[in-house]
């Protein structure tokens, strides 16, 4: 930390300030406030109208926002699996459809509310149960598709106000003040400085290794079986445009834990500029080798921001991954 | 070795009486760690969190196991091992050091048997993982005096039966290539739970045929014999799958499903398990997670708490529930899904915390 502060004072720049604090203040906090204020959007519109079509747009903009946000699987978004009610994917058994069919069977009126819904599975319930009612069969206002729809919808908006009210803001004994605050009396989860640091490092290089693996990963599947059908949100359209958000997202989140570093911030745009423009909105392309070969691009540039990152920001943050969690015995 | 030999000369010769657990200055747990300086070493830990000897070793360590009477236990190194040491635990001095046989590898677990006269190891064959279990004369010279079949692939950790000489043996099912630990085998991989008779015998083997990528890696035991085992998830981590299981002999295995709300929380990987005092809750640890989830020994899961690169449990002593260590060198009580730290060390606490 302290040679790169060197280096920018001896190149005349003043470096902003990045640390824990910052990466909260700057990330953490107004990405949660977002998705609330997005996915309460999606559930007042609901309430007035619960037809497919003008959902949409309400619905892509909460998702955008979750998008800024949903790689930080710590704390509040893990505490009763909210992260995973809110978004559940990877599926690949099909447990969000058939849930989703079994409910519209069952019609029942209790499960179609925000509470019934609170005590739902987590497969049952978030963006991926909204996108197959919406993009699903068409319904009509009298139907129980319509009435799960607000369900749904106000469910979510219930989750991402909770997950912002948990953080909280700094000061308020939330869990923000559990990252700002370590060693704190009771504070049992950070202990030290590091292990803040530590803590939402792991979320970035988590959050880049899961946009390699599982949102490209998973339909590139191998070169003799591609799996287009694996990617995530095809339905809505969404596949690559949730790549991109999340890569910008964590781009920010490492400038505002570590400040710009060259190699990262390099190895980011090239991921960034090579998502934009690929043409290929779910990914379908990964069957043909041409097109194939442009979604194994953006992997690997994917692949090279998290080596940048874990070299140039874990360096400057003197911290690395798990002793343990890289061990594997 | 020499001080081993010279102590238990003195003891013949009535110079001395034999030392016991008692004269071990109370060291509770064992567990390797990482040093600042980036090397390895054994440490023994009390009640209080406190580090009371520290003893180096030439490479990563593992886990360890302790003698049934004599101050005495043996540290093994990450696999593919190539040393174990027998350790002085009064003093920390190191008593002897054991080398795998030519073509053989530790796998960083052992058990003695009940009299303290055998060691057993954990060990593969390097070329194809066929998994044995290697035999050490604990009475004198720890001499390599036999070895026979794990009946499976990988073994990884051996447990001895309390108050039974009848070992059990994780065989992780997991191929790997002889220089390194990649994986050979993922799509074909088989585990098993292995009860093996003190000849090697195999009296009874448990499989998960519908899990078959769920390598069974660690043990812990209750005093009535009950067998809790918990798993490393090779296939899609997107499946959500149990990671501990509970074996009595005789019996169908019980698997302990994670809540709902929990179920990814551990990454599908379980580095370490133990069962509490009474054993009323056996627990289970993720690194990668940052997770310990408890459950019932009826397998209901109970309570969960996070924490950033947990790995070692064990029992508390003395006390209710569970120690843990972790990669930042924290000692900490966990009782009731709630952490008490106990003291910070620093060091990465490695693996596994071994209860003395």
């Amino acid at each position: 930390m302290r040679s790169a502060l060197v280096a920018l004072f001896l190149l005349g720049a003043l470096p902003a300030a990045a640390d824990t604090a910052e990466a909260i203040s700057d990330h953490v906090l107004p990405g949660y406030a977002e998705f609330a204020r997005a996915s309460t959007d999606l559930a007042g519109a609901a309430a007035q109208d619960c037809s497919a079509a003008p959902l949409k747009e309400p619905w892509n903009r909460a998702f955008d926002a979750w998008m800024g946000v949903a790689h930080l699987r710590l704390g509040p978004a893990e505490d009763g699996g909210r992260a995973l009610a809110i978004a559940f994917w990877p599926d690949p058994k099909a447990t969000g459809a058939r849930q989703t069919a079994a409910m519209i069977a069952a019609a029942d009126p209790a499960l179609a509310t925000p509470e019934g819904l609170a005590g739902a599975s987590v497969a049952a319930r978030g963006f991926y149960a909204l996108e197959r009612l919406l993009w699903g069969a068409p319904y009509g206002p009298g139907d129980y598709s319509c009435a799960l729809v607000r369900g749904l919808a106000g469910d979510l908006a219930g989750l991402a106000e909770a997950l912002a009210q948990d953080w909280g803001q700094p000061g308020s004994g939330g869990y923000a003040d559990q990252l700002l605050s370590p060693g704190a009396e009771g504070n049992t989860r950070f202990l030290t400085p590091d292990e803040s640091r530590q803590a939402l490092f792991t979320q970035l290089i988590t959050g880049l290794e899961f946009n390699a693996d599982q949102r490209l990963g998973r339909p590139l599947g191998s070169f003799d079986k591609p799996r287009p059908e694996r990617a995530e949100a095809i339905a809505s359209g969404r596949s690559l445009r949730n790549v991109t958000l999340s890569v910008i997202a964590l781009r920010d989140l490492a400038r505002s834990l570590a400040g710009e570093h060259p190699a990262t911030e390099a190895a980011f745009a090239r991921a960034i500029a090579l998502a934009q423009d690929l043409d290929d909105p779910v990914f379908a392309g990964v069957a043909e080798p041409a097109s194939r070969l442009k979604v194994e691009i953006l992997q690997q540039a994917i692949r090279a921001a998290q080596e940048a990152a874990l070299a140039e920001v874990g360096g400057a943050l003197g911290v690395g991954v798990g002793f343990n969690s890289a061990d594997g015995d | 070795m020499r001080r081993r030999m010279f102590l238990a000369a003195l003891a013949a010769s009535g110079g001395m009486p034999l030392l016991s657990w008692a004269d071990a200055g109370s060291p509770a747990f064992l567990a390797a760690a990482k040093e600042p300086s980036g090397g390895y070493a054994l440490f023994g830990i009390g009640r209080s969190g406190a580090v009371l000897f520290r003893q180096p070793l030439p490479g990563r360590g593992h886990a360890a196991t302790a003698h049934p009477t004599r101050p005495e236990a043996v540290a093994f190194a990450r696999r593919p091992g190539t040393f174990a040491l027998v350790l002085d635990c009064v003093t920390g001095a190191s008593l002897a050091r054991l080398t795998p046989p030519e073509g053989r590898q530790f796998n960083g677990h052992g058990a003695y048997s009940a009299d303290g006269a055998v060691l057993y190891t954990s060990e593969v064959v390097a070329e194809g993982s066929e998994g044995r279990i290697g035999l050490w004369d604990a009475g004198r010279s720890y001499a390599r005096i036999g070895e026979f079949a794990s009946n499976g692939i990988g073994p990884h950790e051996i447990r001895r039966l309390p108050m039974s000489d009848m070992l059990v043996v994780a065989n992780g099912g997991i191929q790997t290539d002889p220089l390194d630990r990649t994986p050979l085998n993922l799509d074909s991989m088989r585990p098993n739970l292995s009860y093996l008779s003190p000849e090697g015998v195999v009296e009874e083997v448990v499989e998960l045929p519908d899990l078959a990528q769920n390598s069974i890696r660690h043990l812990a035991l209750r005093s009535d014999g009950l067998v809790g085992f918990a798993m490393q998830w090779q296939g899609d981590l997107a499946e959500p799958v149990p990671l501990l299981g509970l074996h009595r002999r005789g019996e169908d295995p019980t698997l302990a499903w994670p809540a709902d709300a929990e179920m990814f929380a551990m990454k599908g990987y379980a580095g370490s398990i133990a069962f509490a005092p009474g054993g009323q809750e056996v627990a289970i640890t993720s690194p990668r997670g940052g997770r310990v989830q408890a459950f019932s020994p009826e397998g209901a899961p109970l309570w969960s708490v996070a924490r950033g690169d947990v790995c070692g449990i064990g029992p508390a002593a003395g006390g209710d529930g569970f120690v843990i260590t972790d990669g930042q060198g924290l000692v900490a009580g966990l009782a009731g899904g709630r952490i008490a730290p106990l003291a910070q060390a620093g060091l990465a606490w490695d693996n596994h915390l071994i209860a003395l």
